[in-house]
C-alpha cells in the first residue's frame, strides 16, 4: 500500500470543480496516474477535460477533494513550494500559449530558461527537437508567422524539452494531419519510455486505437474507466 | 537567474509614457533647480546685508555741525569692538544714490542732504546694536543707525517664500512624477498579463517574474527621466552662459543659474524615478501573482 501511494504521480479523491457559483463541471473524481504511465483522456467536447488537465497543471485548485502530485496532497502544500513541483510538469495548451514576441527557438528554450540552464548547455537539445517536429527551418520564426499546426508543434516541443516528470497534452494532435500526429505520438511515447508520466487529452480516435494504452473518458462531468492499458 | 530580461519584449507601446516621465522628470529637475537657486540667494542676500551698518546723519536741527557730529560718530564707530571699517560717504557717492530719485542738476547740489557713514561688522563679531544706537544719539544727536534689520527681514520672507514655494512646486511636480511613472508600469504589466501568468504557470519564482519587470521599468524610467533632467540642466547652465556674456534674464533678480558644483543634485530626479519604477512593477508584479493560484 505505502510502495502503491509513492508510485502514484497524480492521484484524485472525491475532487469536484465549479467556476465560480456556475454548476459542477467534474464531480466526485477519482483515479491515480502511477509513475510511467501513459494515459489517454476523452469525452465529448464540453465534458470537462481541460478544466481536469487544469486541476493537475495547477492553474486551478479543486472546489472540493484531494489532489495530490508527486507524493504531495496540494490543499497542504506551501504556495512558496508551487513552483518546483510546476516546473516538473510540462503542459501542452489547448490554446497553445506561445510568446509571440519570442521566435520559435526561443519559446522552446523557455523552461530551459527557467529552471536555470545556460544557452550554451541547451542550443543542441532545442534545435534537435525543433528538427524532430518538422521545424529546422523555422526555428527563428515568431508563431504569428506558423501556421497552427507549426504552432502546436512548437507548444508541444516546449512541453517536452525539460524532460518533465509528468507530460500533460490537451488535444496535441488537433491541427495536424495524421501522418504528423503519428510522428508526434512516437514523440511521446518515447518520453514515456524514458520514464515520464504520460496523459493526453483528445477525441482522436485513431490516436487511441494505435496505442495500447489506458483510456479514462469523462461523461457528465464523471469519469468512466474505459481500457486500463498495457497490462490489459 | 539568467536572461530574465530577455523574456521580456522591447516595449515599443510605453513610447507616449517614457515621454511623460521624460517631460515630467524635465519639470521636476526644473523645480529643484530653482529651489536649490533660491536658497542659495536667500542665503548670499542675507550674508551681503547682516555684516553691513549705515549711520545716517541728517542735517542737524541742534547746534552741532553736520561735519562735527559725522566726526564725532565715525570716532564712537572707531572705538566700538566688533566693527570692522568704518567710512564716510563722499558728497559725490550720496549723490550716486540719490540720483536715480531726484535728478542730477546744479539744484540738487544745494539740497541739504544728509551725510551717510557706511560700516561693516567684523565677521561673527556680535555688536550691542541697540547700545550703540544709544551711545550715538548721545554723542551726535541727528545720527540714524540702520541695521538692515527690516530689510533683511522683507528679504528673509521674500527669499523663504520663493524657497517653499519651489520646495510646494517640487512635491507637487514629484507626485505627479511618481503616478506617471506608476500608471506607465501599470499599464505595461497589463499588456504582458498572460505572459505574466504563463511563466508563473510553468513554475517561474516570483521574484523571477517580478525581477524581469522591476529591471525593465527601472531602466526605461531611468533612461525617459535622464533625458529630462539633463535638458533642464542644459537649460540653467545656458542661462548661466548667458549671463556670463553679459544677457540679464530679469534685471535685479537673482540669475537663472545653477553652479557647475549645484548640477549633480538634479540627478536625483532620474535615480528617484527610476526607484519609483522598480517598486511599482515589483509590487504590481507581487500583488497580481498572489491573486492567482
Ligand atoms: N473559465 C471558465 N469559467 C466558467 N466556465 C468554464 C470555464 N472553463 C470551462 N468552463 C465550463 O466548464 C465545462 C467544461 O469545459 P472544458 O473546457 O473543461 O471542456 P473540454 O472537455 O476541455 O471541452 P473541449 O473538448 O471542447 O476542449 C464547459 O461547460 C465550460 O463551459
Ligand atoms: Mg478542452
Amino acid at each position: 500500500m505505502h510502495r502503491y501511494v509513492l508510485s502514484a504521480m497524480v492521484r484524485f479523491e472525491n475532487v469536484g470543480m465549479r467556476y465560480g457559483a456556475g454548476p459542477e463541471v467534474l464531480r466526485d473524481v477519482t483515479f491515480v496516474l502511477e509513475a510511467g504511465s501513459f494515459t489517454f483522456l476523452t469525452g465529448l467536447s464540453g465534458a470537462g477535460k481541460t478544466t481536469l488537465l487544469k486541476l493537475i497543471n495547477m492553474t486551478e485548485p479543486p472546489s472540493r477533494g484531494l489532489v495530490t502530485l508527486f507524493g504531495q496532497d496540494l490543499s497542504i502544500t506551501k504556495r512558496a513550494d508551487f513552483p518546483a513541483l510546476r516546473r516538473r510538469i510540462g503542459v501542452v495548451f489547448q490554446d497553445f500559449r506561445l510568446l509571440s514576441h519570442l521566435s520559435a527557438f526561443d519559446n522552446v528554450a523557455l523552461p530551459l530558461r527557467l529552471a536555470g540552464r545556460k544557452e550554451n548547455e541547451y542550443v543542441q537539445d532545442v534545435e534537435e527537437l525543433l528538427s524532430w517536429v518538422g521545424l529546422g527551418d523555422r526555428m527563428q520564426a515568431r508563431p504569428a508567422t506558423l501556421s497552427g499546426g507549426e504552432q502546436q508543434r512548437i507548444a508541444i516541443a516546449r512541453a517536452v524539452v525539460a524532460r518533465p516528470d509528468l507530460l500533460i497534452a490537451d488535444e496535441p494532435t488537433g491541427n495536424v494531419d495524421p501522418e504528423i500526429g503519428q510522428r508526434l505520438m512516437r514523440l511521446f511515447a518515447e518520453l514515456n519510455r524514458l520514464g515520464t508520466t504520460v496523459l493526453i487529452a483528445t477525441h482522436d480516435r485513431a490516436l487511441i486505437e494505435g496505442m495500447r494504452a489506458r483510456e479514462m473518458r469523462l461523461v457528465d462531468g464523471r469519469l468512466v474507466e474505459l481500457r486500463t492499458g498495457r497490462a490489459a | 537567474m539568467i536572461a530574465a530580461n530577455a523574456i521580456l519584449p522591447r516595449d515599443k507601446g510605453a513610447a507616449p509614457l517614457d515621454l511623460v516621465i521624460g517631460v515630467m522628470a524635465f519639470l521636476a529637475a526644473l523645480a529643484l533647480g530653482a529651489s536649490l537657486i533660491a536658497d542659495r540667494t536667500a542665503l548670499g542676500w542675507r550674508a551681503g546685508l547682516s555684516d553691513r551698518l549705515t549711520v545716517q546723519i541728517v542735517p542737524p536741527t541742534h547746534k552741532m555741525g553736520l561735519d562735527e557730529e559725522v566726526d564725532v560718530a565715525l570716532g564712537v564707530l572707531r572705538a566700538t569692538p566688533g566693527i570692522a571699517h568704518a567710512a564716510p560717504l563722499t558728497q559725490d557717492q550720496t549723490l550716486n544714490l540719490v540720483q536715480p530719485w531726484i535728478g542730477k542738476d546744479a539744484l540738487v547740489a544745494d539740497l541739504p542732504l544728509p551725510r551717510l557713514i557706511d560700516a561693516t561688522i567684523t565677521p561673527g563679531a556680535e555688536v550691542d546694536l541697540a547700545a550703540l544706537s544709544r551711545t550715538l544719539k548721545q554723542v551726535a544727536p541727528d545720527s540714524l543707525l540702520d541695521d538692515h534689520a527690516r530689510w533683511i527681514a522683507r528679504l528673509k520672507g521674500l527669499a523663504d517664500a520663493i524657497t517653499w514655494s519651489a520646495y510646494g512646486i517640487l512635491l507637487l511636480i514629484a507626485i505627479a512624477t511618481a503616478a506617471a511613472v506608476s500608471f506607465a508600469t501599470r499599464a505595461g504589466l497589463q499588456a504582458h498579463h498572460e505572459m505574466v501568468e504563463l511563466l508563473h504557470q510553468m513554475g517561474a519564482q516570483s521574484g523571477f517574474i517580478a525581477r524581469a519587470f522591476e529591471r525593465h521599468y527601472f531602466v526605461s524610467a531611468l533612461v525617459a527621466a535622464s533625458v529630462g533632467a539633463v535638458l533642464a540642466a542644459a537649460f540653467y547652465l545656458g542661462a548661466g552662459a548667458l549671463e556670463f556674456a553679459g544677457v540679464e534674464a530679469v534685471p535685479f533678480l537673482p540669475p537663472l543659474a545653477l553652479k557647475f558644483s549645484e548640477v549633480p543634485w538634479l540627478l536625483a530626479v532620474p535615480a528617484v524615478s527610476g526607484i519609483i519604477a522598480l517598486a511599482t512593477a515589483r509590487l504590481s508584479v507581487l500583488a497580481a501573482l498572489r491573486k492567482i493560484y
